[in-house]
């Protein structure tokens, strides 16, 4: 019997996610198997449980006043210095790093003019090697930015002498490439202390700042 | 101006589904109502970046990805270093949730569930799990559009919705077992 094989695509199936021969089989498989009719049958329940518990309340009126009303502002008010910003422009690939990497924008116009200021804030080094090749697009993008990048937490690994990323290769090639293109590379001096490294550990290219929080306020 | 026209054709009917992703990825109605406006004043402002005439995908990104920056920002000031409610493991086994689920506690679970308890399972799911049931059941998302709304690759959307949904299940059926317990 195919379960093991199944099994894996009962999601898919409910979902209409898969192709036509695809679902064939598994319609076959199910008019056999009583098990994963039965799996069928609890997903398909828990999906109506859900939409029917959960059903999307209304935003409130309120908020879409307030919306329509900070359209009306001819330039829009610059964000205050701690707000974070994404950054959409075109050329910026994957930025799956979202929960991971934020981008807070000091620009004090609304919109974006070659002089802006961006801080890559980077808590962790999971993504590092995918961080600097978005800035590295980001800057071929729009050669005239000025970017920091603020690492803090696990985020500081990659800043650390030594380090390599999982092809094996030196974080301080990319680093040091980036720093002659004007990127600045700030360590969170608290996480060192926490972490108990001594100033020596971090990269000759990047700077030691005491606090990585208070570098983007 | 054409951009605002274009602004309330494309992204303003879609504001109820913002809030709605933002209540439950954020689980504060307040904190919600800020990420929907931080999220509603980029996307007016980067509009021009939006290609064709669906919306609602380029939103929900532009509102999932504020959700998780304010999620972070209010970690970081309560002096907490972890990132997420609980640790998710995309490549290997589920973390914390049981693989191999017994069938009938579960369709006895979901039978008996009342809407307060569905609610509280998926409260307490990881936030990724429970972003990838809120853009799938409640949203109707494809595997496609959730993949470029959490910009992970559709494999993970798939298994990361698949362990939601056990996730979920297991939730109730341990809330059940407790209430059960308590009688």
């Amino acid at each position: 019997m195919n379960c093991a094989r199944i099994a894996p695509l009962l999601d898919a199936h409910l979902d209409g996610e898969l192709p036509a021969a695809t679902v064939q089989q598994v319609e076959e498989h199910l008019r056999a198997c009583a098990r994963c009719r039965a799996s069928v049958q609890r997903l398909r329940a828990l999906r109506q449980l859900l939409q029917e518990a959960a059903r999307d309340t209304a935003a409130p009126p309120a908020l879409r006043q307030r919306l329509l009303t900070a359209l009306e502002s001819p330039v829009p008010a610059p964000p205050p210095a701690r707000r974070l910003w994404l950054a959409a422009a075109p050329g910026l690939a994957a930025l799956a790093l979202a929960s991971y990497l934020l981008f807070a924008r000091t620009a004090s116009t609304g919109t974006t003019t070659p002089a802006d200021r961006f801080v890559y804030h980077v808590a962790s080094s999971a993504h590092a090697a995918a961080v600097l090749r978005t800035l590295k697009n980001h800057l071929d993008a729009t050669p005239s930015i000025r970017v920091v990048v603020v690492a803090h937490n696990d985020g500081i690994d990659f800043l650390l002498r030594g380090a390599r990323d999982d092809t094996g290769a030196p974080f301080a090639l990319a680093v040091h490439e980036l720093r002659q293109r004007g990127v600045d590379f700030r360590v969170c001096g608290n996480t060192l202390t926490r972490r108990r490294l001594p100033a020596e550990a971090v990269l000759p290219e990047a700077a030691l700042v005491p606090s990585g929080i208070a570098e983007i306020s | 101006m054409a951009d605002r026209a274009r602004f309330e054709r494309l992204l303003l009917p879609h504001l109820d589904a913002a809030y709605g992703l933002a209540r439950w990825l954020l689980r504060d109605d307040a904190l919600a109502e800020d990420a929907v406006q931080e999220a509603f004043l980029r996307a007016w402002r980067f509009l021009g970046s939006l290609r064709g005439e669906d919306g609602k995908p380029w939103l929900l990104k532009i509102v999932r990805n504020a959700c998780f920056e304010l999620m972070h920002r209010e970690r970081l000031a309560a002096g907490r270093t972890d990132l997420d409610d609980a640790r998710v493991d995309d490549d290997g086994a589920q973390v914390g949730t049981a693989l191999v689920l017994p069938l009938d506690p579960l369709a006895a679970a979901i039978e008996h569930a009342d809407h307060a308890a569905v609610r509280g399972a998926l409260r307490a799911l990881p936030a990724v799990y429970r972003e990838a049931l809120v853009l799938r059941e409640l949203q109707g998302c494809s595997y496609k559009q959730i993949a470029a709304i959490t910009g992970v690759p559709i494999g993970t959307v798939m298994s990361r919705l698949s362990r939601a949904r056990r996730a979920l299940q297991w939730q109730l059926a341990e809330r059940m077992r407790a209430d059960a317990a308590r009688r």
